[in-house]
């Protein structure tokens, strides 16, 4: 059984070996210039010095310590407003025109506009993150929220749990899968709206490396930094989906 | 619904029969304080009933949509008390009600993994952990099978006798009704009225096989069906 488990993921990489290995070929043929793209088996080097000297953590500690500290702040405001809103009518009606003004703007257009007010710093990166996190977080728990079965409800209050009680123990569990999947979209939001305001705030991490390898005619780096950040985002989503099935152990279709 | 005026003794079973869709359900909510009413009072140990009363436990039709289905059968039982004693004595207190409803051991299942009458027995028990004075059942068999029906039947009826319970149950099973109750309130289609509240005045214990070949039994089966389905046609 683990066996076929494990056979199943080899037609993909197998693909994926024949991709690099043509453009290894393309390269050495001289088909492609090697200054816009070097062979990978010498961006793999690159890497390999870059993973063995040490060199990649601090800037990719710098990049996932401001992709969790936005998603968690993002998440956070998007599971409070979401639950707020769809529990009470009335604040659902005080912010709803303000969430739809503000939901269909690209987030990374904001990010001029915060460095005006926050600077190039921390402070900015954060907020542009937590930004973009928001409202998918939000629009989910909403329609969560609003989608707790009537019957169970019901049996919360026969029993006499306070709204608070409620809220906490039934809503929030009940739209857990709802808030799930609001939060993977913001995830990979998170990743973009970090990498865009690194390269334009110029404080470091992989946004700022890629883009500054690239300025200096490093591309050698650059691709390297790119990988880093590509196997960033592969490792994050896994996490991520591991936790959701641990979150929704539940849930009869969640068991694999 | 229409002029309804209707009263449950304290220890009776009061049986609210009528056909579907004539607001049984709707009146049975609105006992439970989980429905506003439009006009009228409900009362309740001479108090106005306005939001759900702490010594009445409404047990729902669908028990796959009442439980919690991210919480184990234990956690499930613990729901009814949890929010005033906490919810590791609620935990503890869940074991002596489910083992009343025969789900001794059950504690760590998930309400998926039970079936159709077990998940019944699972918010049965939690009515229980509440130690309600009052019961409202809104057609809480109907959606188990016949054998498992009966079942439900001797335990509800074990465990009203036993804790001196008061009962209201909502259905459109005559048999049920007549079975359980000690009066039968039988309502009109829509307006719901009260047509009429019979005393069934049959024996206790009831027997699943000989109250039901009671002469009574039969009389008043023939006599509320032959009214349910005249109305019926009409």
């Amino acid at each position: 059984m683990w066996r076929e488990r494990l056979l199943v993921p080899v037609p993909g990489l197998l693909v994926l070996a024949a991709l690099l290995a043509g453009i290894e070929a393309a390269v050495d043929a001289g088909l492609v210039r090697r200054a816009l793209l070097p062979p990978p088996s010498v961006i793999g080097a690159r890497l390999w010095d870059l993973l063995l000297s040490g060199e990649v953590l601090p800037p990719l500690l710098q990049t996932l310590g401001l992709v969790f500290t936005g998603f968690a702040i993002g998440t956070a405001i998007g599971v409070a407003l979401g639950v707020a809103m769809g529990w009470w009518p009335a604040a659902f009606r005080l912010l709803e025109p303000l969430v739809e003004l503000i939901r269909p703007i690209p987030k990374s257009a904001l990010v001029p506009a915060l460095m005006l007010f926050l600077g190039i710093g921390w402070t900015m990166k954060v907020t542009s993150v937590a930004l973009v996190v928001i409202f998918p977080v939000l629009l989910n728990t909403l329609q969560g929220v609003r989608g707790v079965d009537r019957v169970m409800l019901d049996a919360a209050r026969t029993h006499g749990w306070p709204t608070r009680h409620i809220l906490l123990h039934l809503v929030l569990p009940a739209a857990l899968p709802f808030i799930l999947a609001g939060m993977r979209i913001s995830l990979g939001l998170a990743m973009v709206l970090a990498v865009l305001s690194e390269m334009l705030s110029g404080g470091g991490g992989l946004g700022f490396l890629i883009l500054d390898m690239q300025r200096s005619f490093r591309i050698r780096d650059m691709y390297a930094w790119l990988v880093v950040l590509a196997v960033v985002g592969l490792a994050l989503n896994a996490l991520f989906l591991a936790a959701e099935r641990r979150a929704l152990h539940w849930q009869p279709n969640a068991r694999r | 619904m229409d002029a309804i005026s209707l009263s449950v003794e304290r220890g009776e079973f009061l049986a609210v029969l009528g056909p579907s869709g004539c607001g049984k359900s709707t009146l049975l909510q609105m006992a439970a304080g989980l429905l506003p009413v439009t006009s009228g009072t409900i009362t309740l140990n001479n108090q106005t009933v306005t939001a759900p009363p702490p010594e009445a436990v409404y047990i729902f039709q669908q028990y796959t949509r009442s439980l919690l289905p991210w919480r184990n059968v234990r956690d499930n039982v613990a729901f009814a008390i949890e929010h005033r004693v906490g919810r590791r004595r609620a935990r503890e207190a869940a074991d002596e009600p489910l083992a009343q409803v025969g789900l001794r051991g059950f504690g760590d299942h998930y309400p998926w993994q039970l079936s159709g009458g077990m998940q019944q027995r699972v918010a049965i028990a939690r009515a229980l952990a509440a130690e309600p004075a009052l019961l409202l059942m809104d057609e809480p068999f109907s959606a188990v099978d016949a054998l498992t029906r009966l079942d439900l039947h001797a335990l509800i009826l074990d465990i009203w006798s036993r804790r001196n319970l008061t009962a209201m149950l909502v259905t459109h099973d005559v048999e049920e009704a007549i079975y359980l109750a000690d009066r039968i309130a039988l309502l009109t289609a829509r307006p719901a009225r009260v047509a009429e509240v019979i005393e069934t005045g049959l024996p206790r214990p009831r027997d699943p096989i000989a109250t039901r070949e009671h002469p009574r039994f039969l009389e008043l089966r023939a006599a509320l069906l032959a009214r349910l389905l005249t109305r019926h046609v009409a």
